[in-house]
């Protein structure tokens, strides 16, 4: 409990100190810092309205920032969220097109399970490749990613496309009113309680059976589960899986929800910001939680910052981007200046 | 040191402290020109860091080093290297990938620049074949025995005009004809006027050797310098092991420990308590190559209940393979493997872990245990291996039984959650023994248990194995230390490049045994 004590309190620390970085480069770049640190905290929870738009954000980045610490914690460093999301929202497209009629209570099911099927494909590649022949799966998924992206601009300007789209980006057609799990807000009981789902079951899975110890075990050391009698590949294959079809879940919930639609090039950062949240976390699952829904707030004050700030929308690109150096170099440096580490070596 | 002439080298009052840890403890050692000097202690006595000290790789937080009468700045190889002092590491230091010319050369000047291999073998030629290293300059440092490398390691460091010449453990590695020809090297160094400083811990070496000792016991300095003809085998045992834990071991234990034994065996023979049809039965096993270490060749192996079988070899002759063969970590080219009076030929690690395998690995820190997971998770993954992967665990009972585990095996520690990076080697061990030490183990491999282990960890872990064999348990012990081996084995079988060269039954011979691990009587006892 101590252990993941310290670990939020380092991350927030790692947090505060990016903000502070930001400020002092937008504070040189000309612009108000205060001002800014004050509209980003305004438009992510304190405005009327504020909170609900932080969570439409937060929810999609939770399901797949959980799958990455799925995968992250086997010790496969998955970095094809973003491809798999997109996948995942592709099948669900095409799904949507197949069981156009049916009564919602099957069709939306049945896309919601195509979807994670669409994400899980778009892991088992890079997995298969990965433990058959040990081929770097950060490579792997991260051509997944560009692949997958092109994908989504063959699809959405060809088999699905709206022949009424106004031609600005190309994109599917919509998805029946019946069959949508929310309006354009993104907030729904649908969504929060797939969320909710998808949370308490992988706590479980990572808490509570002997896949999560296992699976962490060879998250760290894979030689010595080897030598325990553990096939390696069954539980990276899993976690590489599950991983995608969490991806896959996340992109069929905006396809479903906000959206409505699936537009080639929609929400290019997705995938990446749920690694950083699962960074961020630590690999926990509640830390997971927290971390999403601040995250989710920075998405959605980047939309606020222009109007309050005068900043650019990218402003939050940079505070995310500032948000990973501190936590990638958080290993060592920082530890120690902290004292919050052990003692060095 | 008033009977000693003039130091070549002294090292005086040296204290080292690693955060709150203290390696050394006041520590002086002085040895006289031209002479031998052994410095002898258990693991952990702090041996290797006086080397490093003395070679300038660690920084001592008090203390001064003088050579040749003249105190040198501490903490600076390249001061202490000036002053002619020259370290051959443990584990040696060569690249593996480069020949034997490249070694010398960029080993010694560290340098870059233009060569040609001609004019590089040309240049060392000379040299090497000075200090009686016969070797092809152009091979591969990868390629060579252990002895030669080795060789070449002490030429290395003789490149400059070293006056002291620092050995740590040379002997670990080395067979009994490999040590014959170390000391003799190492004889004839002193004769060219070489002070040559050897690490050691068996005494039977150090009699056989050196001029002078030095005791260290726990990071302080028991006894030194001694002159050799004034200490016995049995005194020098006592300074090394300390007397009250002296008085703890059996006679065979201590003479193990310290390498007096005359291989006299584990209570010679005990028929009646090994019986049975063989737990573990291998026929003709061989193993396709795979890069991990040199293959199976034939092997025929057998082991009845209640027996312990040690396994000598130079290290490198398929001790590893045999070990990942029988894990079925290693691929099959040929031959059966018999378990527990099941064919497991073709089964996986998990089910021949079902009928009774169980591995205390090579490697404790990376085949062992996971450094940075915690005890309980350690502790458990073999009983979690055994069910469904989805099967509903509860870590808070886990935890429980793993307390109780640990406290059974005297385990020191905080708690179950603490990463097992935190224990200490012996503490490490005992929690692998933990796991893999049940009522239904029938086979256990114990590889190279006690190495790196302190007097009283190692002395646990023999009583461990010991106590189940007598359960009724077969046990395949590897081990390079020979007086271990012939310690607590009832049979012993020599491993020679991938085969089986040589079987012996107590009481062993030393000789004889050497000889079969370096080939020189081929299944002269088989």
């Amino acid at each position: 409990m101590k252990d993941s004590l310290n670990t939020v309190v380092r991350s927030l620390i790692f947090v505060a100190l990016a903000l502070a970085l930001c400020a002092v480069v937008f504070q040189f770049a000309g612009y108000n810092a205060p001002v800014m640190l004050w509209a980003v905290l305004d438009g992510a929870f304190l405005r009327s309205g504020a909170i609900e738009q932080s969570l439409r954000w937060a929810l999609p980045l939770f399901i797949t920032a959980v799958g990455v610490s799925i995968s992250f914690r086997a010790g496969f460093f998955n970095i094809g969220a973003q491809g798999q999301f997109y996948v995942g929202a592709i099948c669900a497209a095409f799904a949507a097109e197949v069981f156009k009629g049916g009564p919602a209570l099957l069709v939306i099911p049945a896309l919601l399970i195509s979807g994670m099927a669409g994400g899980a494909l778009w892991a088992l590649w890079p997995g298969l490749l990965r433990l058959r022949s040990g081929t770097d799966e950060v490579i792997t998924t991260l051509m997944g990613n560009f692949l997958a992206g092109l994908l989504l601009v063959y699809v959405t300007s060809g088999p699905l496309k709206d022949p009424s789209g106004s031609g600005q980006q190309a994109s599917s057609r919509p998805l029946d009113a019946a069959y949508r799990l929310s309006n354009s807000l993104g907030l729904s009981p649908t969504i929060i309680a797939i969320a909710v789902i998808v949370g308490i079951a992988i706590w479980l899975l990572v808490n509570r059976t002997a896949f999560g110890v296992l699976a962490s075990l060879a998250g760290r050391n894979g030689t010595m589960v080897e030598w325990q009698g553990a096939r390696l590949w069954k539980l990276g294959l899993s976690s590489f899986l599950i991983s995608g079809a969490l991806a896959g879940l996340a992109g069929t919930i905006e396809f479903m929800g906000p959206n409505g639609r699936i537009a080639s090039g929609f929400l290019p950062a997705h995938g990446f910001t749920a690694i950083l949240i699962a960074l961020v976390a630590n690999l926990s699952v509640v830390g997971t939680a927290v971390a999403s829904i601040f995250f989710g707030g920075l998405a959605s004050a980047a939309l606020y910052l222009p109007i309050m700030a005068g900043l650019p929308a990218a402003a939050i690109d940079i505070i995310n981007a500032a948000i990973a150096l501190f936590i990638t170099a958080r290993s060592k440096l920082i530890d120690k200046v902290l004292r919050l580490g052990g003692p060095a070596q | 040191m008033s009977n000693l002439p003039k130091s070549a080298l002294e090292c005086r009052d040296v204290t080292v402290k690693f955060g709150g840890v203290t390696a050394l403890s006041g520590v002086s050692v002085a040895s006289a020109t031209s002479r031998i000097h052994a410095v002898v202690g258990q693991n952990g006595a702090g041996k290797t860091t006086f080397a490093r000290v003395t070679a300038g790789l660690v920084s001592p937080t008090t203390g001064a080093v003088d050579v040749m009468g003249r105190e040198i700045r501490t903490g600076h190889v390249g001061e202490s290297r000036a002053a002619g002092v020259e370290l051959v590491h443990q584990s040696f230091a060569l690249p593996p990938s480069f020949t034997v010319a490249e070694a010398m050369e960029f080993g010694a000047t560290g340098k870059g620049g233009i060569y040609s291999r001609k004019g590089l073998a040309a240049k060392w030629r000379a040299h090497l074949a000075g200090l009686d290293v016969q070797v092809d300059l152009n091979r591969r440092i990868r390629d060579l025995p252990i002895e030669t490398q080795q060789g070449i390691e002490i030429a290395r460091a003789l490149v400059t005009d070293a006056r002291v010449l620092i050995l740590d453990e040379p002997t670990a590695v080395l067979s009994p004809t490999g040590i014959e020809m170390l000391f003799a090297r190492v004889r004839r160094l002193k004769e060219r006027g070489v002070t040559v400083i050897l690490i050691l811990h068996k005494i039977r070496e150090v009699l056989g050797i050196a001029d002078s000792v030095t005791v260290l016991r726990g990071g302080r300095k028991v006894e030194g310098p001694l002159d050799i003809a004034e200490v016995s085998a049995e005194r020098l045992a006592n300074l090394i092991v300390g007397d009250a834990v002296a008085k703890t071991l059996g006679p065979q234990d201590r003479s193990a420990l310290v390498g007096t034994s005359t291989a006299s065996g584990e209570e010679a023979a005990r028929p009646d308590r090994v019986g049975g049809p063989a737990v573990l039965s291998m026929r003709s096993v061989s193993t396709r190559a795979d890069g991990e270490g040199i293959a199976l060749d034939g092997i025929d192996l057998e082991i009845r209940p209640g027996e312990i079988v040690g396994i000598a070899g130079v290290e490198g002759n398929g001790q590893k393979t045999l070990v990942r063969a029988i894990s079925a970590l290693a691929d099959l080219s040929d031959g059966t493997i018999g378990l527990a009076g099941h064919d497991v030929t073709a089964q996986p690690l998990a089910t021949r872990r079902a009928v009774g395998l169980r591995i205390i690995p090579f490697e404790r820190n990376v085949e062992g245990l996971s450094l940075t997971s915690s005890l309980w998770q350690n502790w458990s993954a073999r009983e979690l291996l055994q069910g469904s992967l989805l099967k509903v665990i509860r870590p808070a009972a886990i935890r429980e039984a793993c307390d109780r585990s640990l406290k059974q095996w005297s385990v020191h520690y905080h708690s179950c959650g603490q990463r097992a990076g935190s224990l200490s080697g012996g503490n490490a061990q005992k929690v692998i023994f933990a796991r893999e030490v049940d009522a239904e183990a029938k086979l256990i491999i114990a590889a190279q248990p006690t190495r790196g282990l302190d007097i009283g960890a190692t002395a646990f872990v023999w009583q461990a194995l010991r106590q189940a064999r007598d359960r009724g348990a077969a046990i395949l012990l590897i081990s390079s230390d020979l007086d271990e081996l012939f310690d607590i084995s009832d049979r012993v079988v020599v491993m020679l490049s991938g085969r089986i060269n040589g079987e012996f039954r107590a009481p062993f011979d030393i000789a004889s045994v050497g000889a079969a691990m370096t080939g020189a009587a081929a299944r002269a006892h088989a």
